[in-house]
């Protein structure tokens, strides 16, 4: 188990990570996400022992990076964003250096650089320089370093980056067949990637944690704020405030005027949808507004991503956005229109 | 740390740079050789020795030992393999070490090749072989100490080139203390001429050379090549803390 505790990051008097924390689990993927400049690499980076971190802990199955370094680093399986390979150097003269920096026995060694190749498929490239294979090569060969010794815990700082999407799936299949005896922290910015593979999420942004959970639960969350939109056609208070009280309604995110008296309207909804639909359209043939169009956006994993990003500022309810739209004498002929209908 | 070892020699030995660095080193001494021979035919009388010849080889070393230091760190920097390193379970100092000897090993190896010389005197002439020893002792003590500079610089920088460059002028700098001290400027405050005198390294190979072998010479090389090992340990530490 991995403990990460209010890890913090400063380069000169700019913030790179800020104050996080979290655990790895055993046997669990955890995708790390974020934009670029999130401050991704650098608390892998601290939490691999490469960078010493201004404050917090990292405890690696037992072992603090800062205080016993060696005794943590043998847990630690590491590929950085740039594979760290020596380009004069024949794969399989790198790996069995790297084996040997990373104490397997000595007697275990072939087998084992053999054993990660296999995995990796590179053994038909065992023989060449480095300096000569692709970047989809050196990537994973950067890869099999990672593994080999089989750490307890792997850090892969965008594993994928460079892979064709063949060896992208084969890279995939993989970490999800480590997940059985090892615990993984990987990051990415590609979200497909991350659902794919993970348990757990963690969004990250300029140093900040915005999120940390489960992909369904992520999804659950935001899929229970349903965004609802409606175009109607009829007077606009009317509309506003048959949609305001209904049960469930959260609040209007956003009422545009598309001329015509008609007006589009984005509202935020929890619980059941179909039922605040009814509702809705009954209350407005009831008033006598029509509703031109009804649907809902399921937000994806993509969209809780952005949002979280993004975290908008919030708006100051329902009048704020009423006022935003400029008030016209049409008011009073819909309102007439209305009453005549009625 | 034997992996490491064992890589950088795989590096120097693997690759021509070993040989042919050894190579340039025999082709320079052979030049003080001849010369040295050429000197000797007027006046017969005198032993061939090879005192003279070797401080003209500490002059080599200034453009040769950069060569073979200047890639020990910055060029793990350049590949960003150094990632690799120090986050392998090996502590920073045995990095250093390792890296240091390997440099020594490669130092060996070009020393060794001018056994060459020595050796057809004493097939045509006469060797004083302890003087030749204590001289070889010597020289063994400067270029290492040069080592130790040039793993220095090394790790400063993460241009190669740079590093030797820098190295080349620490170097010819180092070669000349006790001149400085010795210039009508500094001879004028006795007490300074006498600190920096103390850190001239030449006098004291002077010594080896000479056929003494010294405890204090070898604590003053001995101490020179410590510190600045310990300087490129914390050069590297230092960086990791400031880096960005």
């Amino acid at each position: 188990m991995i403990n990460i505790e209010n890890l913090t990051k400063y380069y000169g008097s700019n913030r790179a990570v800020n104050h996080i924390s979290f655990t790895i689990n055993d046997n669990e993927i955890l995708g790390f996400l974020g934009p670029n400049g999130a401050g991704k690499s650098t608390t892998m980076n601290m939490i691999a022992g490469y960078l010493p971190m201004s404050d917090g802990t990292v405890n690696i199955c037992g072992a603090d990076i800062t205080k016993d370094p060696v005794k943590a680093k043998r847990n630690i399986g590491y590929l950085p964003e740039i594979p760290p390979v020596y380009p004069d150097m024949k794969v399989k003269e790198y790996l069995s250096f790297c084996a040997g920096l990373k104490r397997v026995p000595v007697g275990k060694r072939s087998k084992e650089i053999e054993r990660v190749m296999g995995l990796l498929k590179i053994k038909d490239v065992s023989g060449k320089l480095i300096r000569n294979l692709s970047k989809g090569y050196k990537q994973r060969v950067g890869f099999a370093q990672a593994l080999l010794g089989d750490p307890k815990f792997l850090i892969l700082d965008e594993p994928t980056v460079g892979l064709d999407p063949t060896q992208v799936a084969e890279v995939r299949a993989i970490i999800k067949d480590l997940k059985k005896d090892h615990s993984v922290i990987f990051s990415s910015h590609i979200l497909s990637e991350v659902s794919a593979v993970c348990d757990r999420v963690i969004i990250i942004n300029k140093g900040d944690i915005k999120a940390i959970d489960t992909i369904e639960n992520l999804e659950k969350t935001f899929a229970a704020s349903l965004v609802l939109h409606i175009k109607v056609k009829g007077d606009k208070d009317t509309a506003a405030s048959i949609i305001g009280m209904t049960k469930n309604v959260k609040e209007i995110k956003k009422i545009e005027d598309e001329g015509n008296n008609i007006y589009s309207f984005t509202v935020d909804l929890e619980g059941d949808y179909d039922a605040i639909r009814d509702a809705i359209m009954s209350e407005c043939l009831k008033n006598g507004i029509s509703i031109l169009e009804i649907y809902t956006d399921k937000p994806n994993l993509e969209n809780v991503f952005i949002e979280l990003i993004n975290r908008p500022t919030k708006k100051n309810g329902l009048q704020e956005l009423l006022d935003e739209i400029p008030d016209e004498s049409e008011n009073n002929t819909e309102n007439t229109e209305t009453k005549e209908e009625e | 740390m034997f992996p490491i070892y064992k890589k950088e020699l795989q590096s120097f030995f693997y690759t021509p740079f070993a040989y042919a660095l050894a190579a340039l080193f025999m082709l320079l001494f052979s030049l003080s050789f001849s010369t040295g021979i050429a000197k000797l035919e007027g006046t017969n009388t005198w032993a061939f020795s090879f005192t003279e010849m070797f401080y003209s080889v500490i002059i080599y070393f200034i453009f040769l030992i950069p060569f073979l230091t200047m890639r020990t760190f910055a060029e793990e920097r350049k590949n960003g393999t150094e990632v690799l390193l120090m986050t392998s379970p090996v502590s920073v100092l045995k990095i250093v070490i390792a890296k240091f000897l390997a440099n020594v090993t490669v130092y060996l190896f070009m020393l060794l090749g001018t056994a060459f010389f020595p050796i057809i005197t004493a097939m045509k002439g006469e060797v004083v072989v302890s003087q030749l020893i204590c001289a070889y002792i010597g020289i063994f003590f400067w270029g290492t100490m040069y080592i130790a500079v040039g793993m220095f610089l090394s790790s400063l920088t993460e241009s190669p080139i740079l590093a030797a460059i820098i190295g080349e002028i620490i170097m010819f700098a180092l070669l000349f203390v006790d001149d400085f001290s010795n210039t009508p400027f500094i001879s004028q405050y006795p007490k300074v001429q006498s600190v920096i005198y103390s850190f001239a390294a030449q006098p004291r190979f002077a010594y080896f050379s000479e056929g003494f072998i010294r405890l204090s010479d070898m604590v003053f090389f001995g101490s020179v090549i410590i510190v600045f090992l310990s300087w490129t340990y914390i050069a590297i530490e230092k960086r990791r803390w400031n880096r960005g």
